[in-house]
């Protein structure tokens, strides 16, 4: 047996296995509200980091079944809120995992909107339909029940979890590990020295996709490894 | 039931359209209209039935979030909670602490309820502060002040304040935070009113004591206030195994179409909900004879509130008088307890409507989006916490707006369907019961433990 074959199937002693965790959040309203575009871009610069998680990354989670239409919150509301469809395509062209700090992506968003005001003056005191409420997430890292030594189980745990563990591991890692990767592709690549599943997993889009649809490519990326 | 002040903008078109509905209106075969006018219902309220237990919702929410929810609860094993407010039965605070407590008695987080007591004056003062708090003009007296005051006095007395957290609901209770004796407790004040343009007198007299607890929760984002302590934002929800919202039988769904005379092989638009002017049903109606110029469809009001309420029962003869002898225009008065019809009327629906001018969060579009429904609601209080234009249902704010979408989502079945599906699925992320669990475990565990990150 290849050395490759052992660590799909079995488990040798020196692979760190791999704990399916999950995050519940917790929304806390925060003091920033915006109804026009000039408050939006005030509040985007002042409000909490766990604001823009919030709005960028959780939003995907708490809208995960929505295949087409949906980038996150600042863009829906500059569309339908502000009726601005080029800030609205800005916005929503921001891909989370460019990105592995909260500081990084902030400015991005200030950027675009920055940019938009500059070009459109008059759009900057032009009240909205409705008003944006900045909120910002308590998180909580849970354990779950499922625990891979070997890429079979990896297998098995992926089709077992939540779609929230999914999230926190394959969208909401890239902040915490601080790399354009997520904590799948890294166990693959660094625990089992599956470098090429690690990738074509890391190449998943997320934003053309639910994440149910991502759990299939997930575990159907995994099966081609198992074959 | 609080008046609207203006003239809405369907009553204004009432007045203009009063001959519309007799070139349009088909008449129906004289024997369905016959029974319509009798529809059968249940004279009493059902038994109640036992709450569900946390592995009932498994087959609905699936077993990996029932696990979470165990998972998230190990470490709360053995705290207490208290949950503290104004009524035992009856509205929708009591509907939810019902299935609540014992789903987190069930998690081993041991739950008691206590209803606060009080005599009439009480009870009149405290529906006179929560009409003023949602915006109604309101003289805030001494007396008002000193009976409020006296009976939240009464209840700290009458009642020990031992647990680990203790979550007052609602203004009502909201001065017993003065027994408040141990800064180790976490007190909680959990409003589910809009806050959003409050009297400013009860307001100011009421915030010294909300600023005293360590967290306040709201419904929407829009209902709270700037305050001085944490705000979490838990959206109401729904009980999937409720009567209002189980699955039924198509059997049943047959039946109570056929006992109120609505035909399943043509469109059916429907809105459920009580006869008030803020539900706008006679906007419903004029849209609902705009749209079928274009398009076959029957219209289906449902709701209540007009036998006991004049307020309601005028509402009902404007809806009936704008509806005149239209056969395809289904207008149903249900008692309370014909959750279960409800239900089927929901089932049966093609297009739901929700066309509020006014609005708490609007439940009623919560349980229509969990029953896969397209959805058309107006752009008002919590509905577009739940309705995401264009995504899980279509907002409207207006008249021709509604009439609009019903052509537009009756002629686009594919389109009606995928909103339908993301409506469903938006309820199943954040309106059911198991997710309000989850809310209440994590704020528990992060009130006590300081278990965020």
């Amino acid at each position: 047996m290849t050395s490759a074959a052992t660590t799909i199937l079995a488990t040798p002693a020196s692979v760190k296995p791999f704990y399916f965790n999950t995050s519940a959040h917790l929304l806390r309203i925060t003091r920033q509200k915006s109804s026009t575009l000039a408050e939006f871009l005030d509040a985007l610069r002042e409000c909490p980091d766990g604001s823009i998680f919030q709005h960028a990354f959780r939003t995907l989670q708490e809208h995960h079944f929505i295949r087409e239409g949906f980038s996150n919150d600042f863009a829906h509301w500059a569309l339908s809120a502000c009726n601005e469809p080029s800030l609205a395509e800005g916005l929503a062209s921001v891909d989370v995992r460019e990105f592995t700090s909260v500081a990084q992506l902030r400015e991005r968003f200030v950027q675009i909107v920055e940019g938009f005001l500059q070009r459109s003056p008059a759009a900057a005191t032009r009240i909205a339909r409705e008003t944006f409420y900045f909120c910002a997430s308590d998180s909580v890292v849970i354990p779950t029940s499922f625990v891979a030594h070997n890429l079979r189980e990896f297998a098995e745990g992926l089709r077992g979890i939540s779609v929230h563990s999914i999230h926190h591991h394959f969208i909401e890692a890239r902040l915490r590990i601080k790399l354009m990767s997520n904590d799948f592709s890294q166990w693959l690549h660094e625990d089992l020295g599956l470098t090429e599943t690690a990738r074509q997993l890391n190449r998943i889009d997320i934003y053309t996709r639910t994440l149910e649809d991502v759990r299939e490519q997930l575990v159907r990326v995994v099966e081609r490894a198992l074959a | 039931m609080e008046p609207v002040e203006s003239q809405t903008e369907s009553e204004v078109a009432a007045q203009e359209n009063q001959s519309d509905h007799a070139a349009h209106s088909v008449p129906a075969p004289p024997e369905r209209r016959e029974r319509r006018k009798q529809p059968r219902t249940w004279e009493t309220p059902p038994s109640p039935v036992p709450p569900p237990r946390l592995d009932d919702y498994q087959s609905i929410v699936g077993a990996a979030d029932i696990e979470e929810l165990r998972f998230l609860a190990r470490e709360l094993k053995g705290k207490t909670v208290k949950m503290v407010n104004s009524t035992a039965v009856g509205g929708g605070v009591a509907e939810m602490l019902n299935q609540l407590v014992p789903l987190l008695n069930e998690l081993e987080v041991n739950t008691h309820w206590e209803v606060i007591t009080g005599g009439n004056d009480f009870f009149e003062v405290t529906k006179a502060f929560h009409n003023a708090l949602q915006g109604s003009d309101y003289k805030l007296t001494q007396n008002a002040r000193d009976i409020f005051l006296m009976y939240n006095e009464q209840n700290r007395q009458r009642v020990q304040f031992s647990e680990d957290v203790v979550v007052i609901h609602d203004p009502q209770p909201a001065a017993l935070i003065r027994a408040r004796s141990d800064s180790s407790r976490r007190w909680v004040w959990r409003c589910h009113i809009d806050l959003s343009n409050p009297n400013a007198e009860v307001w100011n007299f009421l915030q010294p004591f909300i600023e005293q607890y360590d967290a306040a929760i709201f419904s929407s984002p829009s209902f709270a206030r700037q305050l001085a302590v944490p705000q979490y934002l838990f959206y109401p929800c729904i009980d999937p195994l409720s009567e209002k919202n189980k699955d039924l039988e198509d059997s049943f769904v047959q039946q109570v179409c056929d006992e109120f005379g609505i035909d399943r092989s043509r469109p059916i638009v429907t809105q459920v909900s009580r006869f008030d002017r803020a539900k706008d049903p006679v906007g419903v109606v004029q849209a609902f004879k705009q749209a079928r110029k274009y398009v076959d469809c029957q219209l289906v009001l449902a709701g209540g509130g007009a036998s006991d309420d004049p307020e309601g029962a005028a509402v009902l003869k404007q809806v009936k008088d704008a509806a005149g002898e239209d056969a395809d225009i289904i207008i149903l008065d249900l008692p309370p307890w014909c959750a279960r019809e409800i239900n089927a009327l929901q089932r049966a629906s093609t297009i739901i409507v929700q066309k509020s001018i006014r609005e708490g969060f609007g439940l009623t579009v919560t349980e229509a989006l969990w029953k896969g429904k397209p959805t058309i609601a107006g752009a008002v209080g919590g509905i577009p916490n739940q309705v995401i234009h264009k995504l899980t249902g279509v907002l409207v704010h207006s008249v021709d707006g509604c009439a609009y979408q019903m052509r537009y989502l009756l002629t686009h079945p594919d389109f009606a369907k995928q909103l339908g599906e993301n409506g469903r699925e938006h309820v199943k992320e954040n309106f059911l019961m198991t997710t309000n669990v989850r809310r209440w475990l994590l704020l528990i565990r992060i009130l006590l433990t300081g278990g965020a990150k």
